[in-house]
Formats: C-alpha cells, sequence, structure tokens
C-alpha cells in the first residue's frame, strides 16, 4: 500500500482545547478514506492539518508529524502554497467565485501564472469533463457561475480544485447541502476521481461513507478510536464504541 | 442517552419471534420424534397439519426483516443479527419439515408390517433434539460455546447414522426385515442426520452474529 500521508502523534489545540489527540494514521494513495464522528470529535480539523488550513486560525498548535509524500509539512523548508496545490479542498457549501463558470476553474492556473489561452481552455475543459460538469455547461462557459444548481456548483468547485492538477481533494461534507440526485452524481464522480486523486472525505452520512471509501476513520473527542477497511468497519468493528456510533446508539 | 429506541424493540420483537418459531418448531419435531418411536399415527397427523404455522412464521419474520432493513438501514452487529435471524428460519422450517416427514414416515410405518428396533434411532433422536435446544439457547444467550457444542455434537449423529446404515445393511442380508420396513428406517435417519445439519448451521449462524465469521 503507498501511503500519501503518514500522520504520527498528531496532536493539535484551539488555545487550551483539545481538538486532536494522539492520531496516528497513513492516507492510502488512489483511495477513498472516511472520517466520520459525531460534531466537535476533530474530523474536520484533521482533514483542514492535511494542508495546512488550520494555519489561517489564531491560537491553533499543532505538534507531531505530518509527512505528505514522506516530507515533513511542518518543516520550515516546506512550501505551504505548493502544499495546497497537490492537496485541493472542497468545502460543504459550494462556493463558487462571483465570475463566469470558465473563470473560476481558470482561477487557479491564473494565479500560477498561466497566462496562454490556449493552455487555459484546454486545462479548464479537462477540469470541467472530469468532474462531470462538461456536458452541461459546454455552451455557457461565459455564464455566471452562480446560475447554476447546487449540485453542479458543487462540482464546478471540485473541477476548480482539479484544475490545480492535485495529488490528493479533502472533502467537507461536499454533499450536505445537495438533493439525493446531486448527490448521488457527486458520489458517483468521488468513485470516479479515486483512479487519479487520492480523496479524503468527512461526512456525516454513514450510508455515504459504507457506499464511497475504501477506509474509515472513526473519531470521538478527538482521539482516533477506530481506522480500518470500511467493509469491517461496517459489518463488524473492533471497538464497542465504533459500534455504538455506527449503529446510531449514540452520536 | 441511548438512541433508536424503536429500533432497538423491534430487534427485540424480531428475537422474540424467531424463539417462538424455535419453540414451535422444537415441539413439532419433538412430538414427531415420539410420535416415531411409539408409533402414534394421531399425533403425527398433528404435526402434519402444524406445518403451515411454521411457515406462517418463516413468511412473517422474513417480511419483517426486510422491513427493518428498509427502514432502518442496519449496519455491524444489528446487520449481523437480521442476517442471522434471516438464515436460522429458513433452516428452522426446514427441520420443521422433517418433522413432517418424520411424521408421516409414522403413519407408513405404522401401517406396514415389520418391527425391527433399533436402539440408535432413540439416541440419534436424543442428541437431535438437545442440538435444537442447544442452539436455541445459545441465540438467546449469546453464548459462543454453547453454539460450538452444537456443531461438536453433530459427529455423534453422523456415527449413529453409520451405524444404523451398517445394520439395516446386515438385517437385508439376514433377511430380518422387510423392504419397506428397511427403507423408511433408512430414510427416517437420513432426516435425523439432516435435522443434526440444520441444528449446526443455526449454530453457525449465532457465532456469526456474535463474531462476525462463518465458519
Amino acid at each position: 500500500m503507498e501511503k500519501v500521508f503518514t500522520i504520527k502523534k498528531l496532536n493539535l489545540k484551539y488555545g487550551e482545547k483539545t481538538a486532536l489527540l494522539d492520531i496516528n494514521m497513513d492516507i492510502p494513495k488512489n483511495e477513498i478514506t472516511a472520517l466520520i464522528g459525531p460534531s466537535g470529535c476533530g474530523k474536520s480539523t484533521l482533514l483542514r492539518t492535511l494542508n495546512r488550513m488550520n494555519d489561517l486560525i489564531e491560537n491553533c498548535h499543532v505538534k507531531g508529524d505530518i509527512k505528505y509524500e514522506g516530507n515533513d509539512i511542518f518543516s520550515k523548508d516546506f512550501d505551504v502554497i505548493d502544499l495546497r496545490t497537490n492537496v485541493g479542498m472542497v468545502f460543504q457549501k459550494p462556493n463558487p467565485f462571483p465570475m463566469s463558470i470558465f473563470d473560476n476553474v481558470a482561477y487557479g492556473p491564473r494565479c500560477q501564472g498561466v497566462k496562454d489561452k490556449k493552455i487555459l481552455q484546454e486545462t479548464v475543459i479537462q477540469a470541467l469533463k472530469n468532474a462531470a460538469l462538461y456536458d452541461e455547461v459546454r455552451d455557457r462557459l461565459k455564464e455566471s457561475a452562480k446560475e447554476l444548481s447546487g449540485g453542479q456548483q458543487q462540482r464546478l468547485c471540485i473541477a476548480r480544485a482539479i484544475a490545480m492538477r492535485p495529488d490528493v481533494i479533502l472533502m467537507d461534507e461536499p454533499t450536505s447541502a445537495l438533493d439525493p440526485i446531486a448527490t448521488a452524481k457527486i458520489e458517483d464522480l468521488i468513485l470516479e476521481l479515486k483512479q487519479k486523486y487520492t480523496i479524503v472525505i468527512v461526512t456525516h452520512n454513514m450510508q455515504q461513507a459504507a457506499r464511497i471509501s475504501d477506509n474509515t476513520a472513526f473519531l470521538l473527542m478527538g482521539e482516533l478510536i477506530e481506522y480500518d477497511k470500511t467493509d469491517k468497519i461496517f459489518s463488524n468493528p473492533a471497538k464497542a464504541k465504533t459500534e455504538e456510533y455506527i449503529t446510531g446508539r449514540f452520536g | 442517552m441511548t438512541y433508536r429506541t424503536q429500533f432497538d424493540s423491534e430487534l427485540d420483537n424480531l428475537k422474540l419471534n424467531l424463539i417462538r418459531m424455535s419453540d414451535l418448531v422444537i415441539r413439532n419435531i419433538t412430538d414427531a420424534l415420539h410420535s416415531f418411536i411409539n408409533m402414534n399415527s394421531e399425533l403425527a397427523e398433528r404435526i402434519i397439519k402444524e406445518d403451515k404455522l411454521v411457515n406462517d412464521f418463516e413468511y412473517s419474520i422474513e417480511k419483517e426483516c426486510m422491513r427493518i432493513i428498509l427502514r432502518e438501514q442496519p449496519v455491524a452487529k444489528d446487520l449481523r443479527l437480521i442476517t442471522s435471524v434471516l438464515k436460522m428460519i429458513t433452516d428452522l422450517e426446514r427441520i420443521g419439515d422433517h418433522a413432517v416427514d418424520l411424521s408421516r414416515l409414522t403413519v407408513f410405518m405404522e401401517k406396514s408390517e415389520g418391527n425391527f428396533n433399533l436402539p440408535q434411532i432413540k439416541l440419534m433422536i436424543d442428541v437431535c433434539e438437545e442440538m435444537i435446544r442447544l442452539a436455541l439457547d445459545s441465540f438467546v444467550n449469546k453464548d459462543i460455546n454453547m453454539a460450538k457444542e452444537v456443531i461438536d455434537k453433530d459427529d455423534l449423529v453422523d456415527d449413529y447414522f453409520e451405524e444404523i446404515k451398517q445394520l439395516v445393511v446386515k438385517a437385508i442380508k439376514e433377511n430380518n426385515i422387510s423392504a419397506d420396513y428397511s427403507i423408511y428406517l433408512m430414510m427416517a435417519a437420513k432426516y435425523l442426520e439432516r435435522i443434526g445439519d440444520h441444528a449446526v448451521n443455526l449454530a453457525e449462524w449465532v457465532i456469526f452474529s456474535i463474531t462476525g465469521e462463518h465458519q
């Protein structure tokens, strides 16, 4: 199993409040890893730590190691911009920029200095195709992204992440604001994306975790209670707490 | 605080219905075995009629399992329990069918001429009865050791079956048994051997519901 991230003894505090406690886990390449657990368990914090989004939060203190492709992401020499280029993120609520569909997807490559119109055109179209959105928007690339439906906006955000040519895509409850059909489309897309990218997804929907992920990590009050193959977690978890949570006995 | 109280009570109800079905099957099989030993065709006729109740139980429990899967989307121990119940009712129904088979044999044998007593049949009956009871108890008490005991006892049933086969063959060769009677006896022994196998299946599903591992 090839690992993209190796997490060792990760501890994170917001001020005095412990959010993550001694987390040890590996994220395998080209697999979907789901982070589950009740609200406030630390799953979104863990996700955001993987591309150092927590750096933006005041009073956030991190201890321990996270290695991305063997490199320590907290070392002084490590380029955070590079990390965030390689490790893209999709949020709970679709957040298209107030610009055209085309410009939304082209935004990242332009920031990276791509100016050639032909290259930009190709990058945008390919990203939209990979995000299973191109066929629906091919005739209105110049229209505002705000005109798209919620599900289309979320796929646009995925296309925007893909346009940066990342290795990993982090998804923080990407379907929680979507209806069942839009959710199904995103789930199909996630399974498709697995061929090219490593995906880490935070979800409150346990059926979703069971349907799409290869590995599932269960967190509770900042601790990693259990981390195993998804089939094992949902059929015969090793820990009683995991079983109580996934069977809906608490949470 | 515990959630899903309705789901929990549905699961309790499911277990209760499985126990009720098991009780009925145990009663039928015990009566069938005794009717067979004592050649009581009146009792045998009642068992044949009561098989419909066993089939009705299987149908209603199966329907309830499907409903729970649909409505509650169970996982982990809940899913294992429901899967086990779905498999166990099939074995219980088959045991019920064998109670009917044995009862039909009783009716035939009472009418047929000949008498050939084999103590091994009675011994086989006793082991089979005990295996079914133990399997049910292991389910109620979630007791893996009890379930394993059921699996171990099957060797005894198989040994008795082999012994009966040898004795019937010997009796045929020595002309001590009629053709009809020898066939009926072997059929009875085979039904008992199959009942032993179904009891083993029950025990294996009990173990699966507890451990998640099926042998």
